[in-house]
């Protein structure tokens, strides 16, 4: 009866895949600890090679990955084989080969055009059943990608509704995919947005070798040149093309190849309009894009203006993670250090999020300076891995500290604090009586006894029932 | 038809019985004659648009204070255009001119020279004690009437002032009465014991009368050169291992220095940093940070430095440096908005700003922060908010911002820009928007070269020099219905 059921389904449907992940995150300020088991439900489809695709952020964290065929009540456990987080998407595979019977892959299309009509495939909430929803491409360009927050990639809007459990779900046109749903964007309605096949494709080209490498980043901030005084200082020509790189992150790659106020007047095939914009399958996008159209790795020629010429370069492109803990994290736990119940962990946009109201506004202030303008503003003074007193676990080697968390270091022992591992020296190498440590913004200070510490470290572990005082 | 007439009979007694007799007019109180209302007329300025101006009205209380002065706050006070005087909550007014007026100890006094409005006015007594029960009365003219709330005494603490972030005592009570924090009055015991300078939900804040006394007192005696406060960051020493290590034995007490930023009034910063501080002007310091005030209790010792005495006094401090106790003279400088590179206030000036081809120039100032609105701590951008926590330095004493750009054909690709801080232009730093105008005559082969603070946004914008600016200036001033291209601020020695 079941199979015969399975039987009468129609197409592509029975290829769209319902999923449940158990997910535990960790805690951002207590990094020793998990957050409760949350199932979170997700859909996703079949792909070439007995594989399902789908969202990233559906299998994130989990524990454990349950995989559903559709109107076929039996579970399957999935196991993540790549997972590429800057763009959302994983790959899944299933250990009993059973589950790929009679089940044929999607095949991906061709990126849609802008008002053709796309249906999207999925578990949402709101019942257990497969839902459709019909809808037409808005809009396609680069946006932000909620997932690591910290990244633009291609994207298709679409009045179809995407909700809840719709992410990693197929998003088909003439039956065959053209994007994963996977996210919305509060304060807007019937607009929902999924991955185009270009990403998709890079993706799955990226892990051919068996590794995923990641998006092509340039870290260049590019900006219109469209005064015509501006273009006159430069003597570029009024022909509408170039638009001048304003500002760059320290990505060895980048800085190799390019240099400050030099103007891109094409990127691989791309010419790059005054605006900033290339246009891209008749689409007008950020040429941001541009350096995206490679794998990292490769080599990208660029036709730029420089010095009053126009000048021909070739430049590597390379996936960069130096700005991972602007973005939320994945995949690797926090680091930490407790030394006489203080908890120190490296400063992230998801130990940020940790902060209640209650925080005093100038702590927040100085982290979010730490973690988003420093490097672009002073920096000879960027720490790679600015470290937080994250909190303070109550005893009374430490009862009488005034800081009790929530505060960004500065130094200790004299020891200016870059990373987690300069914490652990500091307080290794110490060899004074007591460990001072100071506090950003105005060097508010505190002071340990190391040999009450000493004397400390192991009760305070037991008590809270931390097994490990490190994770470095 | 007869329970009809009954009912109506009914009704006509009810109503009669409803009718208050006459009420016998309560005895006049005494503060009648020392109360009055102050109407004030001014000036508010959008600093988003800082060439236009709205006018506002408020009213607020004042009491006599003898010598035909009324004191009041100074809040409402500033950009005024008129200010009038009444007395007796009803009736005439008078023109009335503030003789005096201190935004930092939010304190004004206002006169007029009308003799009539003096007669039948008597001086309210400013001091006195609170009583033990912690019942006092809060005064102001409602509807003609001379409205009396009780209040409940809370505690003197130590707050920023409501108009400039100098530390000063407070007077904190609660009450129900609605929309104060006006100059209204708090009495107790035939003395005016402080003025109401805020309210938030029933918590009132008041300056107390005793604060009030010492600093008309020292003004009359040529004294009063302005608050000071003390210019360096301290934290308490609640942690004995921070004694222990500074190697000061004995009962824990003191606060100990953090951070000393250098000080802008040619004095020598005699406090450093891990100093610990034991003793200001006579008074002992507790882990705290807290002196016990004769007059309001436990304080924190920010109030030490407005305890009768004022900017430039010097005061005694005892301290525990390099193992040994030290005795040093510490100077107090001078609490004044430009203290920080974002100035908090800008009264009695219009807001300064300069249109270049439509690129608006202008101060950034807590003024202009606030065109965010009420929450404007948390709505207005980041990075500007965030040079509040900023002191001024040598070379970069202010901060001037291009806060919009006015679109027009000359300003084209730059219309999105807004917000951004200026480095330099045409070569030169610029801190003031008058150094700008000078920057401005230099322009670099045709150009003018706006170099902005490295940061997260734009960096650079170019525009044409010479000829097309003026026009473009001329073109967008008349568009945007702007009748100066720019206001400078008249220069202070």
């Amino acid at each position: 009866m079941l199979w015969l059921s399975v039987c009468q389904a129609a197409d592509p449907e029975r290829s769209v895949i319902q999923i449940f992940t158990f997910a535990q995150q960790p805690v951002w300020d207590a990094p020793w600890r998990f957050d409760a088991v949350r199932r979170m439900g997700g859909s996703g489809f079949v792909i070439k090679g007995k594989r399902i695709m789908t969202n990233a952020h559906v299998v994130s964290w989990g524990r454990q990955i349950i995989v559903r065929r559709y109107q076929d009540p039996r579970p399957y456990v999935a196991e993540v084989e790549y997972v590429g987080h800057d763009c959302d998407l994983a790959v899944l595979s299933v250990q009993d080969s059973h589950f790929f019977e009679n089940l044929d892959p999607l095949e991906l299309g061709e990126l849609p055009k802008v008002r053709s009509g796309v249906v999207t495939y999925g578990y949402p909430a709101g019942g257990e059943e497969i839902s459709y929803t019909r809808g037409v491409v808005s809009r396609i360009e680069l946006e932000a990608y909620a997932h690591t927050g910290n990244r633009r990639l291609l994207s298709c809007q679409t009045d179809a509704a995407i909700n809840p459990g719709n992410s990693g779900g197929p998003v088909i046109q003439d039956d065959r995919v053209v994007g994963v749903a996977f996210q919305g964007m509060a304060g807007l309605e019937n607009a929902g947005f999924f991955i185009p096949t270009p990403v998709i494709e890079h993706f799955l080209k990226d892990v051919e070798d068996k590794h995923y490498d990641g998006f092509p980043f340039a870290g260049l901030r590019v900006t219109p040149l469209q005064n015509p005084a501006y273009r006159s200082l430069l003597k570029l020509p009024e022909n509408d093309l170039g638009a001048r790189v304003d500002g760059m992150l320290p990505i060895p790659s980048t800085e190799k190849a390019l240099k400050l106020d030099d103007v891109l007047l094409k990127i691989g095939d791309f010419p790059v309009a005054s605006d900033g914009t290339i246009l891209y399958r008749g689409n007008r996008v950020s040429s941001a894009l541009a350096f995206q159209s490679v794998q990292a790795g490769e080599n990208l020629p660029l036709e730029i203006w420089r010095d009053g010429q126009r000048t021909n370069i070739s430049m590597l492109v390379s996936a960069y993670d130096g700005d991972r803990a602007a973005g939320y994290q994945y995949d690797t736990l926090p680091r930490y250090l407790v030394y006489g119940g203080l908890v120190f962990t490296p400063l992230s946009l998801d130990y940020l999020r940790t902060l209640g109201r209650n925080t005093p506004e100038i702590s927040i202030g100085e982290m979010y300076y730490e973690m988003y303008y420093r490097n672009f503003e002073e920096p000879a003074k960027t720490r790679p891995e600015p470290i937080v007193l994250a909190s303070v676990l109550a005893d009374s080697v430490n009862a009488n500290l005034r800081i009790r968390g929530r505060a960004l270091l500065d130094q200790i022992n004299g020891i200016r604090i870059e990373k987690l591992e300069d914490v652990v020296r500091a307080f290794e190498t110490g060899t004074n009586e007591f460990d001072q440590l100071e506090f950003l913004p105005h060097h508010s200070f505190e002071t340990l006894e190391r040999a009450e510490v000493s004397k400390a470290n192991s009760r305070i572990l037991k008590t809270y029932g931390i097994a490990n005082d490190r994770r470095l | 038809m007869k329970s009809l007439i009954f009912l109506f009979a009914v009704l006509f007694a009810i109503a009669l019985q409803g009718q208050t007799p006459e009420r016998k007019r309560a005895q006049p109180s005494p503060w009648e004659r020392s109360v009055v209302t102050l109407e004030i007329s001014r000036k508010q300025y959008d600093y988003y648009q800082p060439w236009t101006r709205k006018t506002g009205r408020a009213q607020k209380t004042g009491m006599y204070v003898g010598d035909h002065q009324i004191l009041t706050t100074a809040d409402e006070l500033f950009d005024r255009t008129l200010v009038r005087l009444q007395k007796g909550g009803r009736g005439r007014w008078w023109l009335g001119e503030v003789s005096w007026i201190d935004y930092y100890a939010n304190l004004a006094l206002v006169t007029t020279t009308d003799e009539d409005f003096w007669r039948d006015l008597n001086p309210a007594k400013l001091g006195g004690s609170v009583p033990e029960d912690g019942t006092l009365q809060i005064l102001r003219w409602h509807d003609g009437n001379l409205e009396n709330r009780r209040a409940e005494f809370t505690q003197f603490t130590v707050r920023e002032g409501q108009l400039a972030a100098v530390n000063q005592p407070v007077l904190e009570a609660d009450s129900d009465i609605q929309n104060a924090g006006w100059g209204e009055i708090i009495t107790a015991n035939s003395h005016a014991v402080g003025i109401l300078s805020a309210q938030e939900g029933r918590m009132c804040t008041a300056i107390p009368a005793t604060f009030v006394q010492n600093i008309l007192e020292a003004r009359k005696q040529g004294q009063f050169h302005g608050l000071g406060y003390f210019h360096f960051y301290w934290q308490g020493s609640q942690n004995p291992a921070s004694l222990a290590r500074l190697k000061l034995t004995g009962e824990p007490r003191g606060v100990i220095v953090s951070s000393v930023p250098e000080r802008t009034d040619g004095c020598e910063q005699v406090i450093h940093t891990q100093d610990v501080i034991l003793n200001i002007d006579g008074f002992d310091l507790d882990i705290q940070g807290d002196y016990v005030d004769p007059e309001y209790g436990n304080l924190m010792l920010e109030s030490l430095a407005t305890r009768n005495k004022w900017a430039g006094d010097d005061l005694k401090v005892q301290i525990w440096r390099d193992g040994k106790l030290t005795n040093i003279v510490y100077r107090l400088p001078k609490y004044e908005y430009s203290v920080s590179l974002v100035p908090s206030a800008t009264y009695d000036q219009e807001p300064e700003y300069l249109i270049l081809g439509g690129l608006v120039f202008q101060p950034l100032t807590d003024s202009y922060l606030q065109s965010w609105g009420t929450d404007w701590r948390r709505r207005s951008p980041f990075r500007l908010n965030y040079y509040r926590n900023d002191p001024p330095a040598k070379d970069r004493p202010a901060l001037v911002l291009m806060s919009q750009v006015l679109p027009d054909a000359y300003n084209i690709g730059y219309q999105e820009q807004r917000c951004l801080v200026v480095d330099k232009v045409n070569g030169k730093h610029i801190s003031r928007l008058a150094e700008l105008r000078e920057a401005l005559d230099k322009p670099v082969n045709g150009f003018h070269v706006i170099e902005l603070v490295q940061s997260d946004s734009l960096r650079r914008i170019v525009i044409a020099a010479g000829d097309s600016e003026k026009e473009a200036t001329s073109r967008i001033l008349k568009r945007y219905g702007i009748d100066e291209p720019y206001h400078f601020a008249p220069k202070v020695n």
